[in-house]
């Protein structure tokens, strides 16, 4: 702090402050952080027998078992079984084209939300569904389908092993 | 031009003050921005060089639990390699009729026997089933069901799935 505090002979009130120092302290922190900060912000899926206090904690068994597979081709299966057993399909939906001039294709999840929403409706007791997929289907496909899924079905358990 | 050159310029003093008070300014909203930014990550999972993870609407937790890492050339636990990926894929050999890696198993098995001795000698700790998965977007879902099938054997039942916060 550089002032005129130190003077006797000035009484006048304004000092100015010396900033250069602060400036070089804020330069390095600054840039300390951009290095070392890191921008991505990472969250958490809970998958398991353990995903919810809830259910697990209940001991009456659900009406019916609720199952979804991804399989090849965009193709979901959705799987009810005990007091009724049924399986529905849910087709791909046309994505675009690629550059060789080929259908794209991608899966329907919002079709998946219809069904499980009219699967919830019928049976509102159900709060768990167990998520499968093909050997080849990709890690970020299961994810996608366990993110859509939870919006409806709050427990997803990972299945098929 | 040469009227202008000779006009005579009215004299200027050597001494600059630079303003830098703005400057302060600046430099000051920027680091409480940083400061804030950096604070957020209450999960400590810093993905290795290459891998992708996946995005999804996922809760910000923080868990402290055993972490497992698929990459593109191998599996690792708490950074250490313990079993060799070939383009996402075990090898065959590696895995067993029921799906589990036998070096991954074994691994895991050395976590959860240092984990069942801490809770042996202190009652406070007590064996911990969760598991942090922290997998590239591109892994088939094979590998994954290996690991996990590998994880659940050795008593790892509650999966924690890692990904990148979505809108």
């Amino acid at each position: 702090m550089s002032a005129n505090l130190g003077s006797g002979r000035s009484n006048s009130q304004d000092f100015e402050l010396n900033l250069a120092s602060i400036i070089d302290c804020f330069t390095v922190l600054i840039a300390f952080m951009l290095v070392s900060a890191s921008f991505l912000s990472i969250g958490i899926l809970d998958a398991g027998v353990a995903a919810s206090a809830d259910a697990a904690a209940s001991t009456t068994p659900p009406p019916v078992n609720l199952a979804v597979e991804l399989g090849k081709g965009h193709v979901l299966t959705v799987k009810v079984s005990g007091k009724t057993n049924r399986t529905t399909s849910v087709a791909g939906i046309r994505d675009g084209w690629n550059y060789t001039g080929l259908t794209t294709m991608d899966w329907d999840f919002p079709g998946l939300t219809t069904q499980l929403d009219a699967i919830k409706k019928e049976w509102p007791m159900v709060s768990a569904i167990t998520l499968s997929a093909d050997n080849t289907i990709e890690y970020k496909d299961v994810i996608k389908a366990m993110d859509v899924t939870r919006k409806t079905i709050p427990v997803v358990l990972l299945g098929g092993f | 031009m040469k009227k202008r050159f000779s006009r005579k310029r009215p004299l200027q003093s050597e001494d600059m003050a630079l303003q830098i008070t703005s400057m302060a300014d600046i430099f000051t909203i920027i680091l409480v921005f940083l400061l804030k930014s950096y604070a957020t990550g209450s999960v400590n999972i810093t993905p290795v060089k290459g891998m992708m993870l996946p995005e999804a609407q996922a809760s910000e937790a923080s868990v402290e639990a055993l972490k497992v890492e698929i990459s593109e050339n191998a599996v690792q636990i708490e950074g250490q390699p313990v079993a060799t990926l070939t383009a996402f894929h075990f090898d065959a050999r590696d895995v067993d009729s029921d799906h589990s890696s036998k070096a991954l198993g074994k691994a895991l098995s050395q976590h959860r026997d240092r984990q069942l001795l801490i809770a042996k000698a202190n009652s406070d700790v007590k064996v911990d089933p969760k598991i942090v998965v922290v997998a590239d977007q591109r892994a088939p879902y094979e590998t994954i069901k290996t690991v996990l099938a590998s994880a659940a054997i050795n008593g790892y039942t509650d999966f924690k799935l890692a990904v990148v916060r979505g809108n």
